[in-house]
């Protein structure tokens, strides 16, 4: 298998900037997801490393090969379409078999590594039916198959699973999955959906405006965030600001916060970001941090309680609590909420 | 209101049909003057048979159609991939230019036609019709291609290209098998434009060299013979044959995916 | 053909740049588009610039009289004021054959729509458009048969009046009319039925629940709906119906004298082409403005 390698990567259509500067690896056999709001430059980016869009400036390297000037066809790579994309007019065997023809190999051969690729999604003998004649999810493993039978240097999927519906998207992450671990194909995978990525990837990559602001492990990017946008845009996050005092943060209204964080010069002004569910009710004991609160609305979820929240000085806030004893608090009381240092995150702005 | 409605399209319909049956069953009236009462006869028929003139100008009608439609067809079919999955500049001006051969009268472009095929040399006949005639149908087929276009997702072709075709190789193997259904369906439609057109023909052609309908034009004017009215059934028979078979081709309003 | 390159790409791993590598794209989309548009430039350009240049022109240029340049033959509406008075008689038979065509089409797109569905709608659909796509002088040349004297229409009348004398009013305007909406009446159904056929039934059920009658509906709802459909019908029926010339000379005989039968002779009679161009100039000018009046309604209404 192979890595990819994006070297400062941009793309302008007309004066709009759509991807700027962009320079990252996807390490061989890796599963990595771009996650990003409407309009980040995900496909951008997905299908510059495809080779349908040449990029204005910069390199685009599968493996060691600068495939800047290679076209689609010549790239070897496999992708996977929101639409599914399958050609009606042929078979699923004559689907899957189609980039194998390409690349020389037919009869027996052909025959044999299409009924494995069809066995890998669990859709043995489904070699003579059509396309129409296959359900969604069906139709999207077939569209698997086809990409993976090929033994692509990489596997691109944009939105594929988007157009199915919840139960069955669940499922097809699961094989999704299964299916990378076991062909070891570096995989890159765009997806509006947080927790798909989460769950899914090696690391995420999160882009906003055309720009991959962090990139890393999931539990990283989820507990330790760079940026206000990346808390914000995965999960929820709760944001205080102040002034940098004695390797703490001085609130507007005089508290101290503490944070593990490597904060900046004292004096400067900090983001701070907690996630809702790392504060708690204070009950006695305090954890290094606490801040007063009032609460504006209550929303009853079964396992999970969330409470929105605001401070004296007007601060929203939110907090997550796990519904153990079955007490709910009610609007308007004031209560008192406490955290640690060590999930008190600077983030830049 | 609703049998009202209905009695109003069998109206219609009548009036669109009734004026076409009395002319077919004119043709089948043994009397030469149309006089009643009916007394079948194939007589005119058997004279059809006998009217070189008639049969050789219907001859001319088919093969020029033909040639038509399968150059009409060709070039049309091209342009269409270009102006249907590709973006470029004056992408517009260029869709706009399709219009004058369908929207501008036909008087209009046929005595131009007339100007300057004289005027250069190219002169009248066989060949100046099929240039008439090919540029006439040329929208029509960039039309109906176009709107099989629009039923075939671009992502085929990309999906075809990521498997390793060419872009050309992509096309034949791909989308021109799709497109298929369309493209004939252009064809039949661009046999229909030509083996009907009368006016641009009427101006191109030469006494030596006519097609059908200018000669059953001239015919009408020298005084209605029933024979007119056979050859006439002939044709629009012929030409809604072709029509019928296209509008089941195109399915004008197939909304099936054809991802 | 195979890309040998690709054969021999090891399974993984792409082997580095390839030879493959794509024209750009300008260079197909100019061959693609080069046979067409250069066909319509022979075909149909250059020769209304010919046309246009034609019209200035003092006298064919065939014989050996000396060729000048002149306007003279856009002033002919005013050397001979005939041609005014044909100008006319073109301008109303079209807004007859239009307005015609416009009442009875529409009426028949709402028929359609409100008293029909399914396969029944489908059929009558074609069998409406299918005369449409059908040899347009085999239609008008019907027309002789019924309207002529001792014709279809003189036989139906005698069957309840045997002693009546002839209604047949062949070689009439009328029947120039009757001829010209008989030909343009499909094309307006389906306008029409393309702009109603997207309402929602809901609509009407509202305002039917709201205590509206149904001529009410009629105007006040189906009508406004319709006019998109209404215009570019309209627009396409009366532009060709100006540039008519067969119809009006089978149909009309002595009295189809209009600007296309004018024109037709210039070129087949009289060969006067300086002046059929420009008459045919001043035809084509008409049209232009038509479209340009109605292009965002034309645009539109055949985008559906
Ligand atoms: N061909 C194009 N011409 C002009 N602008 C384009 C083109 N393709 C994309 N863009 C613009 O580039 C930006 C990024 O588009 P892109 O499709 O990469 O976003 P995305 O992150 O995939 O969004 P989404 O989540 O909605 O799919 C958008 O603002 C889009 O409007
Ligand atoms: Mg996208």
């Amino acid at each position: 298998m192979t890595n990819v390698k994006v070297n400062s990567v941009a793309k302008t259509y007309g004066t709009t900037p759509v991807l700027a500067d962009i320079t990252t690896e996807f390490a061989d056999g890796s599963f990595t997801s771009l996650l990003g709001p409407s309009g980040s430059g995900k496909t951008t980016l997905l299908r510059i490393i495809a080779g349908f869009i040449k990029p204005d400036q910069g390199l685009v390297m599968i493996g060691n090969n600068d495939v800047t000037d290679v076209p689609v066809w010549g790239r070897n790579i496999g992708m996977m379409f929101q639409s599914y994309a399958l050609f009606p007019h042929m078979t699923i065997a004559q689907n899957v078999a189609f980039g194998l023809e390409r690349r020389g190999i037919r009869g027996a051969e052909a025959r044999r590594q299409v009924d494995r690729a069809l066995e890998m999604v669990r859709l043995p003998g489904f070699g003579d039916r059509t396309p129409k004649q296959l359900s969604g999810g069906q139709q999207q493993r077939v569209a698997l198959a086809r990409a993976i039978v090929i033994k692509p240097s990489v596997l691109l999927l944009d939105e594929p699973l988007s157009a199915l519906d919840r139960r069955l998207r669940q499922e097809m992450q699961v094989e999704l999955l299964r299916i990378q671990r076991e062909s070891g194909l570096t995989t890159i995978f765009v997806t509006h959906d947080q927790e798909e990525a989460l769950t899914l990837s090696d690391k995420v990559a999160i882009l906003d405006k055309g720009r991959i602001v962090q990139i890393g492990e999931p539990e990283t990017v989820y507990e330790k965030p760079l940026t206000r946008f990346s808390a914000e845009f995965l999960g929820d996050s709760n944001f205080l600001t102040g002034a940098v005092e004695d390797g703490a943060v001085r609130l507007a209204d005089g508290s101290l916060i503490k944070s593990t964080s490597i904060l900046p010069a004292t004096g400067s002004t900090v983001t701070l970001a907690i996630r809702p569910e790392k504060m708690a009710i204070a009950s006695g004991s305090t954890a290094e941090n606490s801040i007063k609160a009032r609460i504006t609305t209550v929303i009853y979820a079964g396992p999970v309680l969330s409470y929105h929240l605001e401070t004296a000085d007007g601060l929203p806030l939110k907090l997550f609590a796990q519904n153990r004893d079955g007490t709910v608090l009610k609007e308007g009381d004031e209560i008192s909420l406490t955290w640690s240092a060590q999930h008190t995150v600077a983030v830049a702005d | 209101m609703k049998s009202l409605g209905r009695f109003y399209l069998i109206a219609t319909l009548v009036f669109l049909y009734t004026p076409i049956l009395v002319m077919m069953a004119m043709g089948f009236n043994e009397s030469q003057l149309y006089e009643l009462p009916f007394t079948f006869s194939t007589r005119w028929y058997d004279a059809l048979w006998n009217n070189k003139i008639l049969l050789t100008a219907g001859m001319n009608s088919i093969i020029i159609a033909l040639i038509t439609s399968v150059v009409a067809t060709a070039l049309g079919t091209m342009a269409s991939v270009a102006l249907s999955r590709r973006t470029f500049r004056g992408k517009s001006l260029l869709q706009l230019m399709l219009l004058p051969p369908i929207a501008i009268p036909w008087l209009i472009t046929g005595t131009a036609m007339l100007i300057f095929f004289y005027w250069s040399g190219i002169g009248r006949g066989m060949h100046a019709l099929l240039i008439g005639h090919v540029a006439l149908a040329i929208p029509y087929v960039v039309l109906v291609v176009g709107t099989g276009f629009r039923t075939i997702r671009a992502d085929l072709e990309e999906a075809a290209m990521s498997l390793g075709s060419t872009p050309v190789h992509a096309f034949f193997s791909v989308t021109l098998p799709l497109l298929y259904p369309s493209i004939l369906g252009a064809a039949l439609f661009a046999f229909a434009v030509s083996l009907d057109q009368f006016v641009i023909s009427y101006f191109l052609a030469t006494p030596g060299y006519t097609t059908l309908p200018v000669q059953i034009y001239s015919s009408i004017r020298k005084g209605f013979t029933p024979e007119i009215n056979a050859i006439s059934t002939v044709l629009l028979l012929g030409s809604m044959t072709v029509i019928l078979i296209f509008a089941r081709f195109a399915k004008p309003g197939d909304t099936r995916d054809k991802r | 053909m195979r890309n040998d390159q690709l054969t021999l790409a090891p399974a993984r791993g792409p082997s580095g740049p390839r030879n493959g590598r794509a024209l750009p794209p300008w260079v197909s989309t100019t061959a693609l588009l080069m046979p067409t548009y250069g066909w319509l430039t022979i075909a149909v350009f250059l020769p209304l610039l010919t046309m246009f240049a034609f019209s200035f022109l003092s006298a064919t240029p065939m014989g050996k009289a000396p060729i000048v340049f002149t306007l003279k033959q856009y002033r002919a509406f005013f050397d001979q004021p005939y041609l005014v008075g044909i100008g006319i008689t073109s301008l109303l038979i079209g807004f007859w054959t239009t307005l015609i065509c416009a009442i009875l089409g529409f009426l028949a797109a709402v028929a359609l729509v409100r008293s029909t569905f399914g396969k029944t709608r489908e059929m009558l659909l074609i069998l409406i458009l299918l005369p449409f796509w059908t040899n347009g002088l085999v239609r008008v040349f019907s027309w002789t048969m019924v309207l002529r004297e001792n014709g279809f229409l003189d036989s139906l009348l005698h069957m309840v009046a045997p002693d009546a004398g002839s209604i047949g009013f062949l070689y009439t305007r009328y029947a120039i009319v009757v001829g010209l909406v008989h030909g343009y009446l499909p094309y307006m159904i389906l306008t029409c039925y393309i702009a109603l056929v997207t309402i929602d039934d809901a609509i009407i059920e509202a305002a039917a629940s709201l205590g509206a009658r149904w001529w009410t509906i009629l105007f006040k709802i189906l009508l406004p709906l319709a006019a998109p459909g209404l215009i570019s019908g309209a627009v396409l029926t009366f532009v060709p119906v100006i540039g008519s010339f067969m119809e009006p000379r089978i149909l009309g005989g002595r009295v189809g004298v209009t600007m296309g039968t004018v024109i037709e002779d210039q070129f087949t009679q009289a060969f006067n082409w300086p002046l059929g161009a420009s008459l045919s100039f001043t035809l084509l000018a008409v049209v232009l403005a038509i479209f340009a009046t109605f292009s965002g309604v034309l645009r539109r209404g055949t985008a559906a």
